[in-house]
């Protein structure tokens, strides 16, 4: 085997001009690949992040008929029944974040616009989405505070600040009123444009007293211990709760939308891969091609000494593969800090990119993902095209006639 | 004793087509030790007797004994053991490995054997010193004259101690003084260890030193003389 490799490698540098062409050729669409896919991978990341962080979270639980209906009537109780059947989740659960959220109308003395309210636990709350990170004024609401924060984009539109008071006036649980006039403690700049503009916190205990919901819960946010373990969670949540009363719902389902958005937009860079590989391919398929046609009568010398045709067979797929790998090697060790670069230094969006971004709710942002994945899938890809086209000087050799070989 | 016997060896190529017959009815034996030169006007069918004794051929028809094995019926893989450690060959353009040295052109031919790697480079070395060239193990082919590259390539010819080696117009490529070095060799190595050499060549240079010449012509057996040397 020694053997087989050593000629494998030092046949690769025999024409060393047109190895190291090949060996760019796969270098540079091994790079072209990777930072697309990272680029893609890391708006997708941080799409989903974003949404996970200020919006689902990984597990929801909900009322059974709160998805279809979303309405504070539809919200669930969080009863004792409820709280002992997760605390028996033990620490597959790394927290819980409960929310109560619901539409009201919001008043200054000069204006009044439709808002999000959402009821939370400041100190749960924190730990999902880094609330006081994002904080640009005043404070930050604390459970027993009947005071509230709202979004900076929200507070811009109704030119209000810290200090300031708003009045609240929306419909309650089962029909009841809901009105109040709240202190603003604080301000957050919540970066997605469609939550900055309309979102007003306060603690889930003012929250239910303005809703007349006692106990209610809009949804009850599961943090997983480990999010790679999300799908098993839903599934033992599922196994164990009131399915005629509760849903348990994983972020995939709650932005299906996006996601399905997210695939057809994949399908595209899909499709850019594959012809960039499709042209990998043409190119290592055609040195290997010229590999094996100028070195016929090698092949026959070598196979007339007694080397078998596996063993000859070998030595080829080998080539293949050192030419392809060295190549794609490289071309991910060139990746490395350019990905690592961008994955520091996000490009910023501008003109209609960065509108649409911003319609869609997001940061204008082009952020990259550093994930081993987005290298290692990528090798895969070249390992399967060098291995099917190794599979070529195999068939070859294993076909082989000395005799015509020779001439 | 016999080392090869061939019995009604026939060989047309372009059987169904326009058949040309390569060889006819070829029936010849060869004695270990002999040094036989196989001589004939192109065409005459000596590379495609070579290649058919050296099992790289099949032949349209006839028999072809190496000691006790009838090679023609031997399948493609068993035929490439057999080859590889019962016959060896010089080839008129050398065929060395250009991406290994002397001394690995030597030993590769041992490695497929899976021969003991201390004997294996104690042989190696052996042998290069024998064709004259122990102060070039180290060097790759495109570094040595055609000479040289082929007494390596009669070296590696020796390296698998094969019963007979084959050499189609070993001396083709070399000039005057290469081509008597390299038939020196290979007469010491004959005589002095009874190696069985068989050329198939033009160069009367081989053919003068050869103790037996074939004659071949149209691919039969025109005359088969003995000499003594």
């Amino acid at each position: 085997m020694k053997i087989i490799l050593t000629l494998a490698w030092r046949n690769l540098w025999r024409n060393k001009r047109r190895s190291l062409i090949t060996i760019s050729s796969v270098l540079f669409a091994v790079l072209l690949a990777i930072v697309f896919y990272s680029m893609e991978q890391g708006s997708y990341g941080r799409m989903i992040d974003s949404m996970v962080k200020y919006s689902t979270g990984y597990i929801q639980i909900q009322d059974v008929f709160y998805e279809d209906e979303p309405s504070i009537d539809n919200s669930l109780l969080y009863d004792d029944e409820l709280a002992r059947l997760l605390d028996g989740f033990g620490n597959k659960i790394a927290y819980q974040v409960p929310r109560l959220q619901n539409f009201a109308l919001v008043a200054t003395e000069g204006q009044t616009r439709g808002s999000m309210v959402v009821g939370i636990d400041p100190e749960k709350e924190q730990k999902l989405n880094d609330l006081s990170d994002n904080l640009t004024e005043g404070e930050l609401i604390k459970n027993e505070d009947s005071d509230i924060l709202v979004a900076e984009g929200l507070a811009g539109i109704l030119n209000v600040h810290t200090g300031d008071t708003l009045v609240l006036i929306g419909q309650g649980f089962q029909g009841a009123t809901a009105a109040g006039k709240y202190r603003i403690k604080g301000i957050i700049d919540l970066k997605l444009p469609e939550l900055n503009n309309n979102m007003i916190y306060m603690s889930l205990q003012a929250a239910q007293w303005f809703y007349m919901a006692e106990d209610r819960l809009t949804a009850l946010i599961v943090m997983p211990e480990n999010p790679k373990e999300t799908d098993l969670l839903i599934e033992e949540l599922n196994a164990s709760i009131d399915q005629d009363w509760y849903r348990v719902l994983g972020w995939e389902e709650m932005l299906k939308d996006l996601l399905a958005l997210m695939s057809f937009d994949m399908a595209g860079t899909m499709v850019m891969l594959f012809i960039l590989y499709i042209v990998i391919a043409f190119g290592l398929f055609g040195t290997i091609l010229t590999m094996i046609i100028e070195r016929q009568r090698e092949f026959a010398m070598l196979l007339s000494l007694g080397m078998k045709r596996g063993q000859l067979a070998l030595m080829c797929f080998f080539e293949t593969l050192f030419i392809s790998f060295a190549g794609a090697l490289a071309g991910i060790a060139l990746a490395i800090p350019v990905v690592l670069w961008f994955y520091y230094n996000p490009i910023p969006l501008t003109g209609e990119m960065a509108e649409a971004m911003l319609d869609y709710g997001f940061e204008p942002i082009m952020p990259f993902a550093f994930d081993p994945y987005v290298f290692v899938s990528q090798a895969r890809i070249v390992l399967i095209i060098s291995v099917l086209i190794g599979l070529y000087p195999v068939y070859k050799m294993f076909r082989l006639n000395i005799m015509h070989a020779k001439q | 004793m016999k080392i090869i016997r061939t019995e009604k060896l026939s060989k047309i190529y372009n059987h169904q087509s326009l058949p040309v017959k390569a060889l006819n009815q070829v029936n010849l034996e060869f004695e270990t030790g002999e040094f036989t030169a196989i001589v004939g006007p192109s065409g005459s069918g000596k590379t495609t007797f070579l290649n058919m004794i050296g099992g790289l051929d099949k032949p349209t028809e006839g028999q072809i004994f190496i000691g006790d094995t009838e090679i023609t019926s031997l399948s493609d893989s068993k035929l490439i053991d057999f080859r590889l450690h019962n016959i060896g060959f010089v080839f008129q353009s050398y065929n060395l490995l250009p991406v290994l040295t002397a001394k690995e052109n030597v030993s590769f031919i041992m490695l497929l054997q899976k021969t003991n790697p201390k004997e294996m480079d104690a042989r190696a070395v052996e042998l290069l010193k024998q064709v004259g060239l122990e102060d070039k193990m180290d060097v790759r082919p495109s570094k040595l004259s055609g000479g040289q590259q082929q007494r390596v390539a009669v070296a590696r010819a020796l390296a698998s101690k094969p019963r007979f080696i084959l050499a189609d117009e070993p001396t083709a490529n070399l000039d005057t003084q290469s081509a008597f070095n390299l038939l020196d060799i290979m007469l010491r190595l004959n005589k002095e260890e009874n190696i069985t050499l068989i050329f198939s060549t033009h160069d009367q240079r081989v053919i003068d030193r050869a103790r037996r010449v074939i004659t071949l012509v149209d691919g039969a057996v025109d005359s088969d003389e003995q000499f003594e040397r």
